[in-house]
């Protein structure tokens, strides 16, 4: 699964990582925290709950479900232009 | 009605942009056109060296031609077309340009207007300053706020 973040979580993650999911997929939540385990220095980032989850190009609640297939994105709060 | 939004990843020439504007028009009375530089200081005074747009691969510039088109279609106006620029900018340069046509003035102010303030708050970027003090990743002001809720209906 491809995982991309973008603003100040690229800074402390990375643009774009490759996880491996459970064979049965999982929740964004259960996302958020892998994720927070992994990135301790992104933790508290990724709690926020104003840090949208996107799959596919469309944002989704914290129990959508998702696979080794999906293109998962993590998006701060938006700057405008 | 003409709408046109664009990612632009190179140096914005908002001449270049006015004229192309221009002459995709027919018969309309009025033009109101828009072009935003990136200021050499920030909010609270501090310098700023750079500014760097991060962008959504694809719903970045969807949002520009959703926030074009909803302009468009609230002032009646004939032509609207929005090039920001994306990556990173100097002090300066321009980073956004924005217009609108219409038969008459009254609105392609009205549109033009909508549409800065539309972008301001919901294009999809993600924005750093950087500065002599570090980089800050920035998020809409009060006054951009204030400045969308005057469109609520």
């Amino acid at each position: 699964m491809k995982v991309r973040f973008f603003g100040s979580l690229s800074d402390r993650i990375g643009r774009e990582i490759e996880l491996t999911p459970p064979a049965a997929g999982c929740t964004i939540a259960e996302l958020r925290r892998s994720l927070a385990e992994a990135y301790p220095g992104a933790a508290a980032e990724l709690a926020r709950p104003t840090v949208r989850a996107c799959v596919d190009d469309v944002i989704v609640p914290d129990t959508y479900l998702v696979s080794a297939q999906s293109r998962v994105a993590f998006f701060p709060p938006l700057s405008g232009g | 009605m003409a709408v046109s939004a664009r990612l632009e990843p190179d140096l914005l020439d908002p001449e270049r942009a006015l004229a192309d504007f221009l002459a995709s028009l027919s018969d309309e009375g009025a033009v109101v056109s828009f072009v935003g530089l990136t200021r050499a200081a920030n909010r609270y005074g501090g310098e700023v060296t750079g500014l760097f747009l991060d962008y959504h691969p694809t719903l970045t510039e969807q949002s520009l031609h959703d926030i074009a088109a909803d302009a468009a279609a609230r002032f009646g106006v004939s032509a609207v077309t929005v090039i920001h620029r994306c990556g990173a900018l100097a002090p300066g340069e321009p980073i956004v340009f924005a217009a609108a046509a219409a038969g008459h003035r009254r609105a392609a102010f009205e549109a033009a207007d909508y549409l800065m303030d539309r972008l301001k708050n919901d294009a999809i970027f993600w924005k750093r300053e950087d500065g002599p003090q570090g980089s800050r990743w920035i998020e809409p002001t009060d006054a951009d706020r204030t400045d969308l809720a005057r469109w609520k209906d």
